[in-house]
Protein backbone atom coordinates (compact mmCIF):
# COMPACT_ATOMS: atom_id res chain seq x y z
CA UNK A 1 0.00 0.00 0.00
CA UNK A 2 1.58 3.43 -0.98
CA UNK A 3 1.65 6.42 1.05
CA UNK A 4 -1.48 8.12 -0.64
CA UNK A 5 -3.87 5.11 -0.18
CA UNK A 6 -2.79 4.82 3.62
CA UNK A 7 -3.57 8.80 4.16
CA UNK A 8 -7.30 7.52 2.19
CA UNK A 9 -7.79 4.66 4.53
CA UNK A 10 -6.61 6.40 7.96
CA UNK A 11 -9.04 9.18 6.69
CA UNK A 12 -11.64 6.81 6.39
CA UNK A 13 -11.63 5.23 9.32
CA UNK A 14 -10.67 8.68 11.08
CA UNK A 15 -14.23 9.55 9.48
CA UNK A 16 -16.07 6.36 10.82
CA UNK A 17 -14.64 6.69 14.18
CA UNK A 18 -15.61 10.15 14.31
CA UNK A 19 -18.94 9.82 13.17
CA UNK A 20 -19.50 7.02 15.73
CA UNK A 21 -17.88 9.06 18.80
CA UNK A 22 -20.13 11.96 17.53
CA UNK A 23 -23.50 9.50 17.68
CA UNK A 24 -22.42 8.42 20.86
CA UNK A 25 -21.86 12.03 22.35
CA UNK A 26 -25.11 13.17 20.99
CA UNK A 27 -26.84 10.35 22.94
CA UNK A 28 -25.04 11.30 25.93
CA UNK A 29 -25.73 15.02 25.70
CA UNK A 30 -29.39 13.87 25.26
CA UNK A 31 -29.52 11.96 28.55
CA UNK A 32 -27.91 14.88 30.59
CA UNK A 33 -29.88 17.48 29.36
CA UNK A 34 -31.51 19.46 32.39
CA UNK A 35 -35.20 19.33 31.83
CA UNK A 36 -37.32 22.22 31.55
CA UNK A 37 -39.92 22.52 34.07
CA UNK A 38 -43.28 21.26 33.18
CA UNK A 39 -44.74 24.10 33.31
CA UNK A 40 -42.55 25.70 30.97
CA UNK A 41 -44.12 23.42 27.98
CA UNK A 42 -47.64 24.97 28.76
CA UNK A 43 -46.41 28.25 28.56
CA UNK A 44 -48.88 30.86 26.48
CA UNK A 45 -48.28 31.03 23.24
CA UNK A 46 -45.58 34.53 23.02
CA UNK A 47 -46.67 35.03 19.10
CA UNK A 48 -50.54 35.74 18.15
CA UNK A 49 -51.50 34.70 14.67
CA UNK A 50 -53.36 37.87 13.83
CA UNK A 51 -50.10 40.01 15.21
CA UNK A 52 -48.66 38.01 12.58
CA UNK A 53 -50.24 38.46 9.82
CA UNK A 54 -48.97 40.58 7.16
CA UNK A 55 -45.42 40.11 8.60
CA UNK A 56 -44.08 36.68 7.35
CA UNK A 57 -43.59 37.50 3.81
CA UNK A 58 -47.06 35.82 2.91
CA UNK A 59 -46.22 32.61 5.05
CA UNK A 60 -49.62 32.62 6.60
CA UNK A 61 -50.36 29.59 5.27
CA UNK A 62 -47.46 27.65 6.14
CA UNK A 63 -47.34 29.24 9.45
CA UNK A 64 -50.92 28.38 10.41
CA UNK A 65 -49.93 24.72 9.26
CA UNK A 66 -47.17 25.34 11.24
CA UNK A 67 -49.35 26.20 14.72
CA UNK A 68 -52.31 23.12 13.60
CA UNK A 69 -49.45 20.63 13.24
CA UNK A 70 -48.13 21.72 16.91
CA UNK A 71 -51.68 21.48 18.06
CA UNK A 72 -51.77 17.76 16.78
CA UNK A 73 -48.60 17.14 18.71
CA UNK A 74 -49.37 18.75 21.19
CA UNK A 75 -52.34 16.95 22.04
CA UNK A 76 -50.61 13.83 21.16
CA UNK A 77 -47.78 14.28 23.40
CA UNK A 78 -50.11 15.15 26.51
CA UNK A 79 -52.30 11.79 25.56
CA UNK A 80 -48.71 10.03 25.21
CA UNK A 81 -47.35 11.26 28.07
CA UNK A 82 -50.31 10.39 30.60
CA UNK A 83 -49.96 8.73 33.33
CA UNK A 84 -53.53 7.03 33.43
CA UNK A 85 -53.84 4.73 30.38
CA UNK A 86 -57.38 4.36 30.52
CA UNK A 87 -58.18 8.42 29.73
CA UNK A 88 -61.74 9.28 28.51
CA UNK A 89 -61.49 10.56 25.65
CA UNK A 90 -64.71 12.41 26.12
CA UNK A 91 -63.00 14.57 28.64
CA UNK A 92 -59.46 15.44 28.21
CA UNK A 93 -59.72 17.76 30.88
CA UNK A 94 -57.49 15.60 33.37
CA UNK A 95 -54.56 16.15 31.06
CA UNK A 96 -54.98 19.82 30.71
CA UNK A 97 -54.02 20.77 26.99
CA UNK A 98 -55.16 24.35 27.70
CA UNK A 99 -52.65 25.43 24.83
CA UNK A 100 -55.16 23.52 22.23
CA UNK A 101 -57.42 25.93 21.81
CA UNK A 102 -54.34 29.33 21.40
CA UNK A 103 -53.09 26.83 18.50
CA UNK A 104 -55.82 26.62 16.38
CA UNK A 105 -56.98 29.66 17.16
CA UNK A 106 -53.90 30.95 15.68
CA UNK A 107 -53.90 28.82 12.92
CA UNK A 108 -57.32 30.19 11.91
CA UNK A 109 -56.59 33.25 12.18
CA UNK A 110 -53.62 33.27 10.06
CA UNK A 111 -55.31 30.66 7.11
CA UNK A 112 -59.32 31.41 7.88
CA UNK A 113 -60.13 28.95 5.40
CA UNK A 114 -58.23 25.89 7.24
CA UNK A 115 -60.58 23.45 7.93
CA UNK A 116 -58.87 20.42 8.97
CA UNK A 117 -57.90 23.20 12.58
CA UNK A 118 -61.61 23.56 12.47
CA UNK A 119 -62.47 20.25 12.10
CA UNK A 120 -60.05 19.02 14.72
CA UNK A 121 -61.11 21.33 17.04
CA UNK A 122 -64.90 20.80 16.60
CA UNK A 123 -63.89 17.40 17.39
CA UNK A 124 -61.56 17.46 20.07
CA UNK A 125 -62.41 20.67 22.18
CA UNK A 126 -65.50 19.68 23.62
CA UNK A 127 -63.82 17.17 25.68
CA UNK A 128 -62.26 19.88 27.17
CA UNK A 129 -63.74 23.48 27.05
CA UNK A 130 -67.10 23.42 25.29
CA UNK A 131 -67.74 26.83 24.44
CA UNK A 132 -64.22 27.15 23.14
CA UNK A 133 -64.78 25.06 20.61
CA UNK A 134 -68.17 26.43 20.22
CA UNK A 135 -66.06 29.89 19.38
CA UNK A 136 -63.69 28.42 17.08
CA UNK A 137 -66.36 26.62 15.14
CA UNK A 138 -68.61 29.97 14.98
CA UNK A 139 -65.37 31.32 13.67
CA UNK A 140 -65.15 28.55 11.05
CA UNK A 141 -68.51 29.72 10.13
CA UNK A 142 -68.11 33.45 9.65
CA UNK A 143 -65.16 32.69 7.64
CA UNK A 144 -66.90 30.14 5.52
CA UNK A 145 -70.13 30.65 5.48
CA UNK A 146 -70.66 27.82 2.49
CA UNK A 147 -69.27 25.28 4.27
CA UNK A 148 -72.28 23.12 5.38
CA UNK A 149 -70.12 20.78 7.49
CA UNK A 150 -68.57 23.48 9.92
CA UNK A 151 -72.61 23.49 10.55
CA UNK A 152 -72.73 19.81 11.00
CA UNK A 153 -69.46 19.69 13.22
CA UNK A 154 -71.89 23.08 15.24
CA UNK A 155 -74.33 20.46 15.38
CA UNK A 156 -72.47 18.25 17.09
CA UNK A 157 -70.99 20.31 19.72
CA UNK A 158 -74.48 21.27 20.82
CA UNK A 159 -75.63 18.03 20.57
CA UNK A 160 -72.83 16.74 22.83
CA UNK A 161 -73.55 19.33 25.35
CA UNK A 162 -77.10 17.90 25.37
CA UNK A 163 -78.15 21.42 23.84
CA UNK A 164 -80.62 19.69 21.16
CA UNK A 165 -82.60 22.69 20.19
CA UNK A 166 -79.51 25.15 19.52
CA UNK A 167 -78.05 21.61 17.50
CA UNK A 168 -81.24 21.39 15.75
CA UNK A 169 -80.86 25.28 14.54
CA UNK A 170 -77.53 24.48 13.67
CA UNK A 171 -78.49 21.69 11.14
CA UNK A 172 -80.98 23.91 10.31
CA UNK A 173 -78.70 26.50 9.11
CA UNK A 174 -76.53 23.71 7.33
CA UNK A 175 -79.40 22.14 5.55
CA UNK A 176 -79.99 25.38 3.64
CA UNK A 177 -76.33 25.65 1.97
CA UNK A 178 -76.06 24.69 -1.79
CA UNK A 179 -74.54 21.25 -1.47
CA UNK A 180 -75.72 19.82 2.02
CA UNK A 181 -76.35 16.57 2.05
CA UNK A 182 -79.95 15.29 3.09
CA UNK A 183 -77.89 14.08 6.24
CA UNK A 184 -77.99 17.55 7.44
CA UNK A 185 -82.23 17.24 6.81
CA UNK A 186 -83.05 14.05 9.28
CA UNK A 187 -80.57 15.25 11.77
CA UNK A 188 -81.98 18.49 12.49
CA UNK A 189 -84.94 16.62 12.78
CA UNK A 190 -84.15 14.00 14.95
CA UNK A 191 -82.36 16.91 17.42
CA UNK A 192 -85.64 17.66 18.11
CA UNK A 193 -87.42 14.65 18.47
CA UNK A 194 -84.82 11.96 19.69
CA UNK A 195 -81.94 14.36 20.57
CA UNK A 196 -80.33 12.05 23.22
CA UNK A 197 -80.93 8.73 21.33
CA UNK A 198 -78.33 6.37 20.80
CA UNK A 199 -79.57 6.22 17.35
CA UNK A 200 -78.89 9.50 16.82
CA UNK A 201 -75.37 9.29 18.45
CA UNK A 202 -74.94 6.00 15.61
CA UNK A 203 -76.11 8.07 12.58
CA UNK A 204 -73.58 11.01 13.54
CA UNK A 205 -70.71 9.42 14.43
CA UNK A 206 -71.26 7.11 11.11
CA UNK A 207 -71.83 10.17 9.23
CA UNK A 208 -68.39 11.75 10.76
CA UNK A 209 -66.79 8.69 10.07
CA UNK A 210 -67.62 8.73 6.63
CA UNK A 211 -67.11 12.31 5.70
CA UNK A 212 -64.52 13.94 7.78
CA UNK A 213 -61.23 13.92 6.36
CA UNK A 214 -58.80 13.57 8.68
CA UNK A 215 -57.45 11.05 10.62
CA UNK A 216 -58.16 11.96 14.07
CA UNK A 217 -62.01 12.95 13.92
CA UNK A 218 -62.25 9.24 12.57
CA UNK A 219 -60.30 8.04 15.28
CA UNK A 220 -62.63 9.72 17.78
CA UNK A 221 -66.09 8.45 15.76
CA UNK A 222 -64.63 4.43 15.39
CA UNK A 223 -64.25 4.74 19.27
CA UNK A 224 -67.56 6.13 19.67
CA UNK A 225 -68.85 3.81 17.37
CA UNK A 226 -67.41 0.93 19.25
CA UNK A 227 -68.55 2.37 22.68
CA UNK A 228 -72.20 2.39 21.01
CA UNK A 229 -72.57 -1.01 19.82
CA UNK A 230 -70.74 -2.33 23.78
CA UNK A 231 -73.96 -0.40 25.13
CA UNK A 232 -76.00 -2.16 22.80
CA UNK A 233 -74.38 -5.76 23.63
CA UNK A 234 -74.63 -4.96 27.12
CA UNK A 235 -78.20 -4.11 27.05
CA UNK A 236 -78.95 -7.18 25.18
CA UNK A 237 -76.96 -9.14 27.81
CA UNK A 238 -78.47 -7.62 30.81
CA UNK A 239 -81.98 -8.91 29.24
CA UNK A 240 -80.54 -12.42 28.79
CA UNK A 241 -79.37 -12.49 31.68
CA UNK A 242 -82.67 -11.25 33.71
CA UNK A 243 -84.66 -13.41 31.90
CA UNK A 244 -82.24 -16.39 32.74
CA UNK A 245 -82.64 -15.45 36.21
CA UNK A 246 -86.71 -15.14 36.15
CA UNK A 247 -86.43 -18.49 34.54
CA UNK A 248 -83.50 -20.80 37.00
CA UNK A 249 -84.14 -18.64 40.19
CA UNK A 250 -80.46 -17.61 40.02
CA UNK A 251 -77.59 -15.82 38.01
CA UNK A 252 -76.30 -17.48 35.48
CA UNK A 253 -72.89 -19.32 36.26
CA UNK A 254 -70.70 -18.01 33.21
CA UNK A 255 -70.61 -17.40 29.26
CA UNK A 256 -71.60 -21.21 28.93
CA UNK A 257 -75.19 -20.84 30.27
CA UNK A 258 -76.54 -17.62 28.19
CA UNK A 259 -74.57 -17.98 25.08
CA UNK A 260 -76.81 -20.26 23.41
CA UNK A 261 -79.39 -17.51 24.35
CA UNK A 262 -77.62 -15.29 23.29
CA UNK A 263 -77.42 -16.38 19.45
CA UNK A 264 -81.20 -16.05 19.27
CA UNK A 265 -81.24 -12.23 20.56
CA UNK A 266 -80.92 -9.97 17.57
CA UNK A 267 -78.83 -6.86 17.87
CA UNK A 268 -79.13 -3.22 15.69
CA UNK A 269 -77.77 -2.81 12.70
CA UNK A 270 -77.56 -6.93 12.21
CA UNK A 271 -74.73 -7.11 13.98
CA UNK A 272 -73.93 -10.87 16.39
CA UNK A 273 -72.05 -10.80 19.39
CA UNK A 274 -68.55 -11.57 19.31
CA UNK A 275 -66.92 -14.38 21.05
CA UNK A 276 -63.41 -14.69 21.56
CA UNK A 277 -61.47 -18.07 21.80
CA UNK A 278 -62.48 -18.97 25.46
CA UNK A 279 -65.88 -18.90 24.88
CA UNK A 280 -66.36 -15.60 26.69
CA UNK A 281 -68.59 -12.42 25.12
CA UNK A 282 -65.65 -9.75 24.11
CA UNK A 283 -66.98 -6.27 23.69
CA UNK A 284 -65.96 -4.78 19.90
CA UNK A 285 -61.96 -3.94 21.64
CA UNK A 286 -61.94 -7.82 21.83
CA UNK A 287 -61.50 -7.29 25.79
CA UNK A 288 -64.42 -9.75 27.39
CA UNK A 289 -67.37 -8.25 29.39
CA UNK A 290 -67.42 -8.94 33.12
CA UNK A 291 -70.11 -10.59 34.72
CA UNK A 292 -71.11 -8.39 38.08
CA UNK A 293 -72.56 -12.04 39.60
CA UNK A 294 -73.85 -9.69 42.84
CA UNK A 295 -76.21 -7.44 40.87
CA UNK A 296 -76.19 -10.37 37.58
CA UNK A 297 -75.41 -7.25 34.98
CA UNK A 298 -72.97 -7.42 32.30
CA UNK A 299 -70.24 -4.58 32.31
CA UNK A 300 -67.21 -3.62 30.68
CA UNK A 301 -64.34 -5.75 31.50
CA UNK A 302 -61.59 -3.89 33.42
CA UNK A 303 -58.91 -4.75 31.04
CA UNK A 304 -61.08 -2.75 27.88
CA UNK A 305 -60.28 1.04 26.91
CA UNK A 306 -63.75 1.68 26.56
CA UNK A 307 -65.41 3.79 29.17
CA UNK A 308 -66.74 1.51 32.16
CA UNK A 309 -71.07 1.38 31.43
CA UNK B 1 -33.86 53.01 -37.72
CA UNK B 2 -35.15 49.17 -38.04
CA UNK B 3 -31.61 47.81 -38.33
CA UNK B 4 -30.65 49.48 -35.64
CA UNK B 5 -33.67 48.15 -33.01
CA UNK B 6 -33.09 44.60 -34.78
CA UNK B 7 -29.25 44.49 -34.25
CA UNK B 8 -30.20 45.71 -30.39
CA UNK B 9 -32.74 43.11 -29.52
CA UNK B 10 -30.14 40.22 -30.82
CA UNK B 11 -27.82 42.19 -28.73
CA UNK B 12 -29.77 41.60 -25.65
CA UNK B 13 -30.82 38.23 -26.54
CA UNK B 14 -27.14 37.11 -27.19
CA UNK B 15 -25.99 38.73 -24.05
CA UNK B 16 -29.26 36.93 -22.14
CA UNK B 17 -28.64 33.29 -23.54
CA UNK B 18 -25.01 33.77 -22.14
CA UNK B 19 -26.18 34.99 -18.46
CA UNK B 20 -28.52 32.23 -18.42
CA UNK B 21 -25.57 29.56 -19.65
CA UNK B 22 -23.09 31.39 -17.20
CA UNK B 23 -25.51 30.81 -14.14
CA UNK B 24 -25.92 27.13 -15.81
CA UNK B 25 -22.28 27.50 -15.54
CA UNK B 26 -21.99 28.53 -12.12
CA UNK B 27 -24.57 25.38 -11.06
CA UNK B 28 -27.07 28.04 -9.71
CA UNK B 29 -29.72 25.35 -11.12
CA UNK B 30 -28.08 22.89 -8.03
CA UNK B 31 -30.74 24.39 -5.85
CA UNK B 32 -33.05 22.41 -7.94
CA UNK B 33 -31.54 19.48 -5.92
CA UNK B 34 -31.85 20.54 -2.50
CA UNK B 35 -35.63 21.64 -3.42
CA UNK B 36 -36.52 18.40 -4.80
CA UNK B 37 -34.84 16.80 -1.74
CA UNK B 38 -37.13 18.78 0.73
CA UNK B 39 -40.31 17.78 -1.24
CA UNK B 40 -39.71 14.37 -1.57
CA UNK B 41 -38.92 14.39 2.33
CA UNK B 42 -42.27 16.83 2.98
CA UNK B 43 -44.41 14.13 1.06
CA UNK B 44 -43.10 10.84 2.64
CA UNK B 45 -42.82 12.87 6.30
CA UNK B 46 -45.91 14.81 6.01
CA UNK B 47 -48.59 12.34 6.18
CA UNK B 48 -48.25 11.70 10.00
CA UNK B 49 -47.64 15.01 11.15
CA UNK B 50 -50.68 16.39 9.54
CA UNK B 51 -53.47 13.72 10.47
CA UNK B 52 -53.50 12.76 6.46
CA UNK B 53 -53.89 16.55 5.70
CA UNK B 54 -50.53 16.53 3.93
CA UNK B 55 -51.42 17.87 0.39
CA UNK B 56 -52.08 21.34 1.96
CA UNK B 57 -48.81 21.45 3.34
CA UNK B 58 -46.84 20.12 0.69
CA UNK B 59 -48.58 22.96 -1.46
CA UNK B 60 -47.57 25.69 1.95
CA UNK B 61 -43.91 24.26 2.05
CA UNK B 62 -43.25 23.99 -1.55
CA UNK B 63 -44.46 27.62 -2.63
CA UNK B 64 -42.61 29.39 -0.04
CA UNK B 65 -39.96 27.04 -0.69
CA UNK B 66 -39.75 28.15 -4.65
CA UNK B 67 -39.99 31.73 -3.47
CA UNK B 68 -37.13 31.38 -0.92
CA UNK B 69 -34.68 29.83 -3.50
CA UNK B 70 -35.73 32.29 -6.25
CA UNK B 71 -35.64 35.11 -3.74
CA UNK B 72 -31.53 33.72 -2.92
CA UNK B 73 -30.90 33.28 -6.59
CA UNK B 74 -32.60 37.10 -7.71
CA UNK B 75 -29.93 38.43 -5.13
CA UNK B 76 -27.08 37.03 -5.13
CA UNK B 77 -27.34 36.26 -8.50
CA UNK B 78 -28.62 39.64 -9.83
CA UNK B 79 -25.85 42.06 -7.49
CA UNK B 80 -23.14 39.69 -8.91
CA UNK B 81 -24.26 40.16 -12.41
CA UNK B 82 -22.72 43.51 -13.41
CA UNK B 83 -19.85 43.57 -10.73
CA UNK B 84 -18.35 40.65 -11.96
CA UNK B 85 -17.80 41.54 -15.11
CA UNK B 86 -16.40 44.28 -14.20
CA UNK B 87 -14.18 42.84 -11.45
CA UNK B 88 -12.84 40.37 -14.13
CA UNK B 89 -12.71 42.93 -16.79
CA UNK B 90 -14.61 41.32 -19.26
CA UNK B 91 -16.81 44.26 -19.66
CA UNK B 92 -14.33 46.13 -21.54
CA UNK B 93 -14.29 43.28 -24.29
CA UNK B 94 -17.69 43.29 -24.54
CA UNK B 95 -17.82 47.34 -24.88
CA UNK B 96 -15.20 47.27 -27.14
CA UNK B 97 -17.64 45.92 -29.61
CA UNK B 98 -21.28 48.05 -30.86
CA UNK B 99 -22.76 46.80 -27.25
CA UNK B 100 -24.93 50.00 -25.36
CA UNK B 101 -24.88 50.04 -22.07
CA UNK B 102 -28.54 49.94 -21.74
CA UNK B 103 -28.63 46.85 -23.90
CA UNK B 104 -25.60 44.99 -21.76
CA UNK B 105 -28.30 45.70 -18.37
CA UNK B 106 -31.42 44.61 -19.88
CA UNK B 107 -29.93 41.17 -21.41
CA UNK B 108 -28.22 40.65 -18.18
CA UNK B 109 -31.56 41.05 -16.55
CA UNK B 110 -33.32 38.73 -19.09
CA UNK B 111 -30.82 36.32 -19.10
CA UNK B 112 -31.39 36.25 -14.82
CA UNK B 113 -35.20 35.82 -15.22
CA UNK B 114 -35.10 32.94 -17.45
CA UNK B 115 -32.46 31.04 -15.35
CA UNK B 116 -35.44 31.87 -12.67
CA UNK B 117 -38.17 31.16 -14.92
CA UNK B 118 -36.24 27.16 -15.56
CA UNK B 119 -36.11 27.11 -11.70
CA UNK B 120 -39.42 28.02 -11.38
CA UNK B 121 -40.83 25.72 -13.79
CA UNK B 122 -38.80 22.85 -12.50
CA UNK B 123 -39.89 23.62 -8.42
CA UNK B 124 -43.05 23.59 -9.52
CA UNK B 125 -43.33 20.55 -11.24
CA UNK B 126 -41.73 18.85 -8.45
CA UNK B 127 -44.65 20.18 -6.22
CA UNK B 128 -47.17 18.67 -8.80
CA UNK B 129 -45.42 15.36 -8.27
CA UNK B 130 -45.63 15.64 -5.01
CA UNK B 131 -49.03 16.27 -4.89
CA UNK B 132 -49.83 13.44 -7.22
CA UNK B 133 -47.96 11.01 -4.97
CA UNK B 134 -49.86 12.29 -1.73
CA UNK B 135 -53.40 11.89 -3.60
CA UNK B 136 -53.49 15.48 -3.95
CA UNK B 137 -53.94 16.12 -7.70
CA UNK B 138 -56.92 18.52 -7.38
CA UNK B 139 -54.43 21.20 -5.79
CA UNK B 140 -52.00 21.20 -8.63
CA UNK B 141 -53.98 23.37 -10.77
CA UNK B 142 -54.21 26.05 -8.13
CA UNK B 143 -50.51 26.37 -7.34
CA UNK B 144 -49.45 27.27 -11.04
CA UNK B 145 -51.46 30.64 -10.64
CA UNK B 146 -49.38 30.97 -7.72
CA UNK B 147 -46.04 29.88 -9.19
CA UNK B 148 -46.56 32.49 -11.62
CA UNK B 149 -46.77 35.34 -9.28
CA UNK B 150 -43.86 34.21 -7.65
CA UNK B 151 -41.73 34.33 -10.97
CA UNK B 152 -43.15 38.08 -11.08
CA UNK B 153 -42.36 38.93 -8.03
CA UNK B 154 -38.77 37.62 -8.78
CA UNK B 155 -37.97 39.52 -12.09
CA UNK B 156 -39.33 42.77 -9.92
CA UNK B 157 -36.34 41.64 -7.16
CA UNK B 158 -34.07 40.98 -10.28
CA UNK B 159 -34.69 44.30 -11.18
CA UNK B 160 -34.05 46.01 -7.65
CA UNK B 161 -31.04 43.57 -7.34
CA UNK B 162 -29.28 45.18 -10.48
CA UNK B 163 -30.70 49.04 -9.45
CA UNK B 164 -28.42 48.33 -6.08
CA UNK B 165 -25.40 46.79 -8.04
CA UNK B 166 -25.31 49.33 -10.30
CA UNK B 167 -23.81 52.25 -7.54
CA UNK B 168 -23.02 49.85 -4.90
CA UNK B 169 -20.80 46.87 -3.77
CA UNK B 170 -22.10 43.48 -3.80
CA UNK B 171 -22.34 42.98 -0.52
CA UNK B 172 -24.54 45.88 0.42
CA UNK B 173 -26.51 45.58 -2.56
CA UNK B 174 -27.82 42.27 -1.31
CA UNK B 175 -28.04 43.28 1.85
CA UNK B 176 -30.33 46.27 0.06
CA UNK B 177 -32.38 43.95 -1.83
CA UNK B 178 -33.19 41.64 0.72
CA UNK B 179 -34.24 44.79 2.84
CA UNK B 180 -36.47 45.34 -0.02
CA UNK B 181 -37.67 42.24 -0.20
CA UNK B 182 -38.61 42.07 3.06
CA UNK B 183 -40.67 45.63 3.36
CA UNK B 184 -42.20 44.78 -0.19
CA UNK B 185 -43.76 42.43 1.78
CA UNK B 186 -45.09 44.20 4.61
CA UNK B 187 -45.12 47.96 3.17
CA UNK B 188 -49.29 47.15 3.47
CA UNK B 189 -49.08 46.21 7.26
CA UNK B 190 -46.92 48.66 7.83
CA UNK B 191 -49.00 51.17 6.09
CA UNK B 192 -52.33 49.82 8.25
CA UNK B 193 -50.09 50.01 11.79
CA UNK B 194 -48.86 53.58 10.80
CA UNK B 195 -52.74 54.41 10.59
CA UNK B 196 -53.25 53.34 13.28
CA UNK B 197 -50.19 55.10 15.45
CA UNK B 198 -51.64 58.71 14.88
CA UNK B 199 -48.69 60.14 13.65
CA UNK B 200 -48.90 62.33 10.72
CA UNK B 201 -45.56 61.52 10.05
CA UNK B 202 -45.75 58.15 10.50
CA UNK B 203 -48.67 57.91 8.29
CA UNK B 204 -46.64 60.35 5.44
CA UNK B 205 -43.63 58.11 5.59
CA UNK B 206 -45.38 54.73 5.36
CA UNK B 207 -47.56 55.96 2.28
CA UNK B 208 -44.13 57.06 0.66
CA UNK B 209 -42.47 54.10 1.61
CA UNK B 210 -46.18 51.83 0.28
CA UNK B 211 -45.96 53.42 -3.47
CA UNK B 212 -41.96 53.49 -3.66
CA UNK B 213 -40.62 50.64 -3.17
CA UNK B 214 -42.14 47.77 -4.63
CA UNK B 215 -45.40 46.07 -3.27
CA UNK B 216 -44.38 42.37 -3.07
CA UNK B 217 -47.95 41.62 -1.40
CA UNK B 218 -49.41 41.81 -4.52
CA UNK B 219 -47.94 38.48 -5.77
CA UNK B 220 -48.44 36.05 -2.58
CA UNK B 221 -51.20 33.78 -3.42
CA UNK B 222 -49.39 30.99 -1.45
CA UNK B 223 -52.15 30.99 1.54
CA UNK B 224 -54.99 30.83 -1.05
CA UNK B 225 -53.67 28.43 -3.64
CA UNK B 226 -53.36 25.82 -0.57
CA UNK B 227 -56.79 26.05 -0.19
CA UNK B 228 -57.71 25.93 -3.85
CA UNK B 229 -57.89 28.87 -5.00
CA UNK B 230 -57.07 30.40 -8.00
CA UNK B 231 -56.27 33.87 -8.88
CA UNK B 232 -58.57 35.61 -11.56
CA UNK B 233 -57.52 37.19 -14.76
CA UNK B 234 -57.58 41.05 -13.86
CA UNK B 235 -55.16 39.93 -10.74
CA UNK B 236 -52.72 37.96 -12.64
CA UNK B 237 -53.12 40.92 -15.64
CA UNK B 238 -52.33 43.59 -13.34
CA UNK B 239 -49.55 41.81 -11.87
CA UNK B 240 -47.91 41.19 -14.88
CA UNK B 241 -48.40 44.93 -15.94
CA UNK B 242 -47.23 45.89 -12.43
CA UNK B 243 -44.05 43.61 -12.75
CA UNK B 244 -43.58 45.15 -16.35
CA UNK B 245 -43.50 48.82 -15.14
CA UNK B 246 -41.62 48.36 -11.89
CA UNK B 247 -38.77 46.75 -13.52
CA UNK B 248 -38.97 49.16 -16.51
CA UNK B 249 -38.91 51.92 -14.15
CA UNK B 250 -35.87 50.14 -12.15
CA UNK B 251 -33.79 48.48 -15.25
CA UNK B 252 -34.07 52.57 -16.92
CA UNK B 253 -32.75 53.78 -13.63
CA UNK B 254 -30.30 50.84 -13.46
CA UNK B 255 -28.92 51.83 -16.92
CA UNK B 256 -28.87 55.79 -16.68
CA UNK B 257 -26.42 55.19 -13.27
CA UNK B 258 -24.42 52.78 -15.67
CA UNK B 259 -23.90 54.86 -17.90
CA UNK B 260 -22.60 57.23 -16.47
CA UNK B 261 -19.99 54.38 -14.47
CA UNK B 262 -16.57 55.08 -14.90
CA UNK B 263 -14.65 51.18 -14.78
CA UNK B 264 -11.43 52.46 -14.00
Amino acid sequence: MNKSSLQYVLSGIFLVLGFIAVFGLSNYLERNRVSLPEAYQDEDLTLQGKRLKGYVLGAEGLMADWYWMQSLQYLGSKIISSKNENFDLGDLRPLNPRLLYPYLDNSTELDPKLMAAYTFGATMLPAIDTSKAIDLTEKGIANNPDSWNLYHLLGYIHWRNKDYEKAAQAYDAGMKLPGAPSFMRIMAASMRTQGGSRETARVMYKQMLASDPDAQTKTNAEFRLKELDALDDLDAINATLKAFTERQGRCASGWSEILPLLQNVKLPEGRSFLIDSSDSVVDPTGIPYSIDRSTCKAQIGPESTLPPS
Amino acid sequence: MKVRSNSALKTILTIALNTFREAVRDRVLYNLVIFVLLIIACAILLGDLTDGNEARTIVNIGLNAILIFGAFIAIFVGVSLVSKEIEKRTVFAIFAKPVRRSEFVLGKYLGLCLTLLVNVVVMGVGVSLALVYVKGGSLIYSIWGSILLIFLELTILTAVAILFSSFSSPALSALLTFFTFVIGHMSASLRDLAAGLGSKFAVFFFEVIYYLLPNLAHYSFRTEAANGMVPTSPMIGGAVIYAIVYSSILLLVSALIFRRRNFK
